[in-house]
């Protein structure tokens, strides 16, 4: 009986474990029904279920970039996570619980090479317009992150299906019309069109209201027909970085004392140990030299708003200078994680997410001595900034603060010309000489003038980037605002 | 040209390429990244020169050290060449996106080159009935050695991107 009993507890026992191994379940689907544009960003929305509570490992790999993340699971429960990839044809996601299973789905992405027209309303009709191809969404294909608008070229969206969106896909929506992208609301409610109106960053030529689907079809194509301010390009504040020379410069020096160390021993002591000794010595004291100086990083944060809008959209860029050949694993700054990739496509990086808001916190890739490995971030921040510029006859121009915040001195740009901005109160003027103008020689005030029409005025402010939480010693921003001048 | 003075023309020939290359790959690399972009290929293409030129000297040096003075002396000249150019190389290489395999093999194939080739002088030397004739046989054979290596110089190109 005793070992009936002990047999079964064996069983038992063994049974246990292979009983507990948890089941995984596994969807991955990517936003605007798999549709995207060669070159451009796009989000995957994982959807992970176990039957018991477990942690889970899940990476998802898309061309060079690859993204990892741990997530808890609780039985019976969905954990969702959305992650922006890269430009890849194809995404590889999988999921492996420790000494448990795993799973892989592999998502695959139509590119296409006409614009992309999202048509997401609630009765499922798709609008054609010439030139591009249309794709009928449910409210669920929009994205959650920003960037994963790139995809898509112009989106007609109605009352009901903006009404289904999360608070994450409307922060995404409000982000891309604060980015100028192209969008028609049909029907929308007071309330939502305020919300948008307020937050739009081209005034009414990429964002417009109709009451019908042939008045949104029409309305698309006279927006389209305008031309917008172009995007902020990948990297476009990689113009306003200066070289690092921190590693060239311990090399050059290394090298030059070498070589003077050698000559000098050649001469008295020719001996073979010591043209043997000299080299090794050489090596070890240069890489000693490279591992202790580590260059701090550098940001750069190009920003651009309209005067009275309440977001600005930004593009931050990154450089981590390399010093010797190693794999590194650096912390990026929380508040610049949500939409962030490699500046070059062929850069290898593996960002790891915060499962539970979508954030890289980390980025990891090779580097080696006299790279520069850049990141490249995007996204939008609460601004309040408003400007009323007035031109005068005599060429000088009448500045007034209009908000309800003190602006920092900075730079006005009017008609090609640069000239001083004082800091003015709130409800101040100010009144710039014509003869008041500095020469365009920074490299921020010539991207600033590349980035304003003629026929624009616009502000230009250093942006204090103190707040910004983890950002290197070596931190610039920039504040572009632009006003059309009163005549 | 007596050993010691013989071992430090070719050390000064060793150093000299060495800072050669170290200016050229310098200045290419400093260019790079003042225009934001990759040292991986200047970096390559030095560690690809250094190689190269101390495999030539070498064959032409070793040969006919090891003829003219013996085995031992051939052996020192010929490292005396190579060696100095190890810091630029170990420099250059942590900034390509060569193999580290790829890059000891190279230079342990440049030593091996410096150990051997003087004793097959030094043997040229004993082998042939009459010594004078040893001496431009051995010229000979280096300058040989030194084609055939430039023949084949594509097989040891070094990655250059990555």
């Amino acid at each position: 009986m005793s070992r009936r009993l002990l047999l079964l507890g064996l069983a038992l026992c063994c049974l246990a474990p292979a009983s507990a191994e948890p089941r995984i379940e596994l969807g991955a689907s990517p936003a605007w029904k798999g549709w995207t544009r060669p070159g451009r960003a796009t989000e995957i929305d994982i959807r992970l279920k176990s039957d018991v509570e477990t942690r889970a490992s899940l990476d998802v790999a898309a061309g060079r970039e690859s993204i990892g993340a741990d997530v808890e699971l609780q039985p019976g429960r969905v954990a969702r996570l959305q992650v922006t990839v890269g430009p890849a044809p194809a995404s590889g996601v999988s999921v492996r619980v420790i000494r448990g299973p795993s799973a892989r789905r592999d998502v695959t992405l139509a590119q296409s090479e006409s614009p992309l027209l999202g048509v997401a309303l609630a009765s499922g009709e798709l609008v054609t317009l010439e030139g591009f191809h249309a794709i009928a969404l449910a409210a669920d294909d929009l994205p959650r992150n920003e960037s994963a608008y790139s995809s898509i070229d112009a989106l007609i969206i109605d009352a009901p299906t903006l009404a289904a969106l999360d608070q994450r896909q409307l922060g995404a929506l409000v982000a891309y019309t604060a980015d100028c992208g192209r969008l028609v609301v049909l029907n929308a409610g007071a309330e939502v069109r305020r919300l948008l109106d307020g937050a739009r960053g081209c005034g009414t030529a990429a964002l417009t209201n109709a009451l019908s689907l042939p008045e949104a079809k029409t309305m698309l194509s006279a927006s389209l027909a305008t031309s917008t301010p172009p995007s902020l390009s990948l990297g476009s504040a990689s113009t306003l970085a200066r070289p690092s020379h921190a590693a060239w410069n311990a090399v050059a020096v290394g090298l030059a004392l070498y070589f003077a160390a050698a000559a000098v021993a050649l001469v008295y002591l020719p001996a073979l140990p010591v043209l043997l000794l000299s080299p090794a010595l050489t090596i070890a004291a240069i890489v000693a030299l490279l591992q202790g100086m580590q260059p701090p990083s550098q940001l750069i944060v190009w920003s651009e708003g309209r005067s009275g809008a309440p977001l600005a959209r930004y593009q931050a860029w990154q450089r981590f200078p390399g010093v010797v050949r190693e794999r590194v694993r650096v912390p990026l700054p929380p508040q610049l994680g949500a939409a962030v990739q490699p500046c070059e496509a062929a850069q290898a990086v593996r960002f790891e997410v915060d499962a539970s808001g979508g954030r890289a916190l980390y980025a990891e890739f090779e580097t080696r001595l006299f790279r520069q490995v850049a990141l490249c971030y995007r996204g939008t921040f609460p601004m309040e900034r408003s400007i009323d510029v007035e031109a005068r006859a005599d060429g000088s121009h009448a500045v007034r603060n209009s908000g309800a915040r003190a602006w920092p001195s900075g730079m006005l740009l009017a008609k090609g010309l640069v000239h001083e901005l004082p800091a003015i109160v709130p409800g101040a003027a100010a009144v710039i000489a014509a003869d008041a103008r500095r020469p365009a020689g920074d490299a921020a005030v010539r991207l600033a003038s590349t980035r304003t029409g003629f026929d624009e005025t616009a502000a230009l402010w250093a942006l204090d980037l103190s707040g910004v939480a983890g950002a290197p010693v070596d931190s610039t921003g920039w504040l572009l605002v632009s006003a059309a001048p009163k005549r | 040209m007596n050993e010691p003075l013989a071992r430090r023309f070719a050390a000064m020939s060793g150093l000299g390429l060495a800072a050669a290359v170290a200016v050229w790959w310098l200045g290419s690399a400093r260019l790079a990244i003042d225009h934001g972009a990759d040292a991986a290929r200047s970096s390559a293409e030095a560690l690809q020169i250094a190689w190269l030129v101390r495999a030539l000297l070498v064959s032409m040096v070793g040969v006919r050290i090891g003829a003219m003075r013996g085995s031992r002396d051939g052996a020192a000249a010929s490292i005396a060449v190579v060696a100095p150019s190890w810091p630029v190389v170990a420099m250059a290489w942590s900034a390509s996106a060569a193999p580290l395999t790829q890059t000891i093999l190279a230079e342990s194939f440049l030593v091996i080159e410096a150990l051997v080739l003087p004793l097959v002088g030094h043997g040229l030397r004993r082998v042939l009935p009459r010594s004078e004739v040893a001496e431009p046989i051995a010229s000979a054979l280096g300058v040989a050695l030194a084609a055939a290596l430039w023949l084949i110089r594509d097989r040891w190109a070094f990655p250059s991107g990555g």
